[in-house]
């Protein structure tokens, strides 16, 4: 039997660009709806947006608000792993995290997208 | 389509979901919960106010093994049938 696919969202942008930080989200969701395994990793500004608290901000125009779509992809099982380094830049620990966010170092980003079927960066 | 708009006027749909007002991907979202609720061979009915649900569904359908029936225009929203397959 053929493996899974599954994609790899890297998120690179925060709260402060509600689009960008809005549309990856749509995107895993829309896979995990079509039985695609999805990892989120969050990078550089992008891990503000896991940091409890900040989803509830963002509301791009023409989308659900960030915290139903974050809810959708966590339900449907989707990864949400985040940079290490760049949460110790910003004294983010990880129970500053939403509830299922890991914390990882670059091999694990590694691991997680050189087996998918493709990495999409936002 | 596997329908034509007259054999889609006649479907009564085993689920309808109203997800109208929801941005994408709601609707899709919607519709995937409503297949688990339903069993294999029954008809679920999306209805949507996103012009692009139902190429969406299509595609959704298409991907995932669901037979995509068509849509049928409403009073300001789309009718968006699918049959579950597995």
């Amino acid at each position: 039997m053929a493996d899974p696919e599954k994609l790899v969202f890297m998120v690179m942008h925060g709260p402060e660009f509600p689009e960008h930080a809005s549309i990856p989200f749509v995107m895993a969701a829309a896979a995990l709806a079509s039985d695609v395994e999805v990892v989120m990793g969050f990078q550089g500004p992008g891990v503000d947006l896991v940091k409890m608290g900040v989803a509830e901000t963002v509301h791009a125009p023409e989308f659900p608000p960030l915290p139903k779509l974050m809810a959708d992809v966590r339900e449907m099982g989707g990864k949400l792993l985040v940079c290490g380094p760049c949460c110790k830049s910003r004294s983010i620990a990880l129970d500053d995290l939403v509830p299922g966010a890991e914390i990882v170092a670059a091999g694990r980003f590694i691991a997680e997208i050189t087996s998918a079927t493709s990495t999409l960066n936002y | 389509m596997t329908a034509t708009l007259e054999q889609l006027e006649t479907i009564t749909a085993d689920k309808v979901i109203d997800a109208r007002g929801a941005a994408c991907p709601g609707p899709l979202l919607e519709a995937k919960k409503a297949m688990g609720s339903v069993t294999v061979g029954s008809t679920i009915e999306i209805w949507s106010t996103d012009p692009v649900t139902k190429t969406d569904i299509g595609a959704w359908s298409a991907k995932v093994g669901h037979d995509f029936l068509g849509a049928l225009a409403a009073d300001g929203y789309d009718r968006v049938f699918v049959v579950r397959r597995k």
